[in-house]
């Protein structure tokens, strides 16, 4: 927001500028005396998850072999999630369409696909008696419209996963309030 | 709920991935048939059949209109007038629920009338609905709590001029399951629908008029039906709550998992809520070809047996006759060291709540001693093709395919309470599609009328040969249902009664696909026990008396001590103290159906799996890693080592074990008529046909875990006490 507002140059009628700039920015352009130099300051470069575990010869081989023509394949970000092996290993993942809450008429938080991890202990923390775990992925309820954008996800994380499905599909027949009175079929009213 | 209208209302009703299937298939049957009208709803047209009511219209495009009374699986009632909405040149706005769609009309579901209507119900609704939200078990998951934020007003005209309260109305006390406070009560009459259409018992109604109305039963008198429950979650409000759950948790502390119900062999889709390792309650799952959105009462309410009577801790019998605790290792390493030594000479006897990867990998143990004694405690006529053929012993025409037959014969069950929810579906048929029921036993209460064709078991002779007045009726029946119950298949005579009902089967002329020959369990385990290959029937243990004998969950006391040899040790593995463990030598403490990711076969043959919702308690462990860790001591060791590749043998065994939530068909069912023919004795003797569970006090505790269960014993005290009443 502040080199935003430095490069747009909003701040330089400002008489005291440096208290402004000071109170404003968090970055490192505060520090530099010379505000144009910090303005043609570079970002660090970006590292896709993709080069991030390879060695110099392997990303020279890359710049040799930028020329032709790549073949999309299915990345993997499970070496650089920094996950904990014990969290991940042997732990399948849910894919899964959500179902009704069977207490409510409402069908909000439906019609999605869900993903989530197999349980594992979970016992009373003796302090307030809240509910602990020692599992930071038991959390991990992320929202999918498809189920091919979920195993994908899963993919790229590299987990197990299976896809659970559901039978929500009714066949439509329309309701008639006539029949609580008709006199020749069963589903007259007796009690009300 | 807030967030949602607020959402439709900005974005015109934008559709949600879960609308687009309707659609399409409302947009699909518009080739088909040609009647179908136009209406607009909130100016989107809409095409529906004529007869569609004004709500059904919208959902099928979306929109969803606030309801209290009505509910979809329920008859319509139109009494709490919370759908009202405007329709264009209409000088009053038209209940949605009730109200048909006529051509062209354009309705508006968020029009200043509709929402003034709205808020006008809302405001007379929270006049004599008390303001004890935070002490009521509904907070969180209140229809009335949600709708009240979304369409009420955020101001009342109510103020007590003659300081003489709000209406306050009696608790009643209807048993041991459900809580009221009847003065929450809206009275949408769900629950009253729901007891006389659904679960088939006329005993809740109305009383009074105006504000003197009153939901009850008129006299004292407890509301006992095997699907009671459902009421529960039918109330949209906190009127009816758990009796059990009362005060134990609240929605957005629990989590929730999704499993299978295994107390019955129908395999009902459930959600187990859990907090703080515990389960806390139990709730349906919908699943339209199994359960719909119901559950029964045993499923619902017998989980606090999951925490009385456990086997925590690996037992083994001392010299003193004692049972004494050890540890894993102990009791491995001499459970392995009997097993040993007893080479080939081992049985095994799998009870009712064994899961398909516990049987597998015990059949894998056994095989690889040397013994083909496996044998299941519910038993099955072997002559004939026996359990060779599926067919023989699957609910073939699927439980939801009960709701189209035109005719059903049962022989030999009581559904109501073997299969509260197949009955429920007959039940179902019976009301709407005039579906006739005839019976072959004792005469019992099914919650609707059939034809009572005595308990003589050749009837069922009879009836082929056409001698019998119903044949004309079974004959002329396009799509009759024959559903044989597998308990009394235990009669010495089970293979001629198997072999009878079969020809009688295949004397009808049903249509196209359409299959008649049924097959009702009772337990969950044994459709998977008889994939794998399971024995059915205890008689061949009787016959090898094996020195070593594996209980692997048989907890009906299908054999005892007098039945073995002298000397023979009985390893117990399962997860109650029941009456299998009274008779062991060792005790391998498992997990409970809520501990463990397991494979269950339902009566239809489909495939389900349990999800772990909490860990097992002390040193209890999952079952097939039990077996495994066993037979690494005993040095044959199992080739799995996790639950992927124990699913990967038992897709070897039978590929349909696997393919979860789908129902392999089974065919061949001349071929096991032909077979059938075959069986040693075809002579049916004349003793008259039994079910074990008659009435309802027989249906609460049928297996370990609702027989540990308190709720459960209180429903058959409740039950008891009910019949002395005069009511």
């Amino acid at each position: 927001m502040a080199s935003l507002l430095l490069r747009s140059g909003a701040l330089k009628k400002c008489p005291n500028l440096k208290w402004s700039i000071a109170s404003l920015s968090t970055t490192s352009s505060r520090l530099s005396d010379d505000v144009s130099k910090a303005v043609k300051q570079k970002e660090a470069p970006q590292i896709t998850h993709d080069t991030a575990l390879l060695n110099p010869e392997e990303i020279e081989q890359r710049k040799r072999l930028q020329g032709y023509i790549t073949v999309d394949a299915q990345s993997n970000v499970a070496p650089i999630t920094g996950q904990p092996e014990e969290h991940v290993k042997g732990r399948l993942v849910r894919i899964y369409e959500p179902a009704k809450n069977a207490m409510q008429s409402g069908t909000d938080n439906t019609g999605h696909w869900e993903m989530d991890f197999d349980t594992r202990e979970r016992w009373e923390n003796p302090l307030m008696g809240w509910c602990s775990s020692g599992d930071p992925l038991s959390n991990m309820k992320v929202q999918f419209s498809s189920k091919e954008e979920a195993i994908r996800h899963c993919e790229k994380n590299g987990w197990e996963w299976y896809i659970q499905e559901s039978s929500f599909e009714k066949p439509f027949k329309p309701k008639s309030y006539g029949v609580n009175f008709s006199w020749n079929k069963r589903t007259r009213v007796s009690t009300k | 709920m807030l967030r949602t209208t607020l959402i439709k209302a900005l974005n015109a009703a934008k559709l949600s991935p879960k609308h687009v299937s309707v659609v399409s298939r409302a947009s699909s049957d518009v080739a088909k048939k040609p009647e179908k009208i136009e209406v607009f709803i909130d100016d989107q047209p809409v095409l529906v059949e004529p007869g569609t009511t004004v709500l059904q219209a919208a959902a099928l495009i979306g929109i969803e209109i606030p309801r209290f009374c009505y509910h979809e699986r329920l008859a319509v009632a139109g009494n709490c007038r919370m759908c009202l909405v405007e329709v264009e040149k209409s000088p009053k706005p038209v209940a949605a629920c009730a109200m048909p769609v006529m051509k062209g009309w354009r309705i508006k579901t968020e029009s200043e009338m509709t929402k003034k209507a709205r808020e006008g119900v809302m405001e007379f609704l929270l006049v004599n609905h008390p303001l004890d939200c935070p002490i009521c078990d509904q907070g969180g998951e209140c229809d009335l709590q949600d709708q009240s934020m979304a369409f009420g007003s955020d101001r009342s005209r109510f103020t007590d001029i003659d300081f003489s309260g709000k209406r306050a109305v009696e608790d009643k006390d209807i048993g041991p399951l459900i809580k009221t406070i009847m003065t929450r009560c809206i009275h949408c009459t769900r629950c009253i629908r729901f007891a006389s259409e659904v679960a088939g018992v006329d005993d809740l109604g109305t009383t009074g008029r105006g504000s003197g109305m009153e939901i009850g039963t008129y006299v004292q008198k407890f509301f006992l039906s095997e699907l009671s429950g459902n009421v529960i979650d039918l109330c949209p409000v906190g009127a009816l709550t758990s009796k059990p759950y009362s005060f134990t948790a609240r929605p957005w502390e629990i989590r929730k998992i999704d499993s299978i119900d295994v107390l019955d062999a129908i395999g009902s889709n459930i959600v187990v809520s859990t907090r703080t390792g515990e389960v806390m309650r139990i709730l349906p799952r919908t699943n339209e070809e199994i359960n719909e959105e119901w559950l029964s009462d045993k499923a619902r309410f017998a989980y606090d047996g999951l925490k009385r009577q456990r086997l925590v801790t690996p037992m083994l019998r001392g010299s003193d006759g004692e049972l004494t605790p050890v540890d894993w290792e102990t009791a491995l390493l001499s459970v392995g060291k009997v097993l040993r030594n007893a080479g080939s000479s081992v049985g095994a006897i799998a009870g009712g709540l064994a899961d398909a990867e516990a049987l597998v990998a015990l059949k894998d143990l056994l095989n690889r001693l040397g013994s083909e004694d496996l044998c299941t405690e519910h038993t099955f006529p072997m002559d004939g093709s026996g359990s060779d053929l599926r067919s023989n012993y699957l609910l073939n025409n699927k439980i939801a395919g009960a709701e189209d037959a035109d005719f059903v014969l049962l022989i030999g069950t009581n559904p109501r309470f073997e299969a509260p929810l197949l009955n429920s579906r007959l039940r179902k048929a019976y009301v709407h599609k005039e579906l006739d029921v005839a019976l072959v036993g004792p005469k019992v209460d099914l919650t609707y009328e059939y034809d009572h064709l005595g308990d003589d078991p050749n009837v069922i002779s009879e009836i082929a040969s056409g001698k019998h007045p119903i044949a004309k009726k079974l004959k002329a029946a396009k799509k009759p249902l024959i559903i044989l119950g597998a308990d009394i298949l235990q009669r010495p005579d089970g293979g001629a009664l198997l072999a009878a009902v079969q020809s009688l089967a295949a004397s009808t002329t049903p249509s196209e696909g359409w299959k008649v020959f049924n097959i009702l369990h009772k337990v969950a385990s044994q459709v998977a026990a008889l994939d794998i290959g399971y024995t059915p029937g205890v008689d061949k243990i009787r016959e090898n008396s094996p020195k070593v004998l594996f209980l692997l969950g048989a907890d009906e006391a299908a054999i005892d001590k007098s039945d073995l040899p002298e000397g023979c040790f009985v390893i117990y593995q399962g997860h109650h103290g029941d009456q299998g463990a009274v008779i062991a030598d060792a005790i391998l403490p498992g997990a409970a159906y809520t501990e463990k990711q397991a494979t269950y076969v339902n009566t239809e043959g489909r495939a389900q799996q349990t999800l772990q919702a909490v860990s097992p308690p002390g040193q209890a462990r999952e079952d097939w890693k039990i077996i495994r860790a066993l037979s690494e001591v005993i040095r044959v060791p199992l080739p799995y080592d996790n639950l992927n590749e124990i699913r990967c043998r038992l897709h070897d065994v039978a590929p349909h074990l696997t393919r979860y939530g789908e129902a392999e068909n089974a065919n061949y069912f001349k071929q096991a008529e032909e077979l059938a023919k075959t069986a040693k004795s075809s002579n049916l003797s004349g003793s008259p046909i039994d079910v074990k569970i008659k009435e309802l006090k027989d249906f609460y505790m049928t297996d370990a875990i609702s027989r540990a269960s308190p709720t459960m014993a209180k429903c058959v005290q409740a039950v008891l006490k009910q019949k002395q009443s005069k009511y």
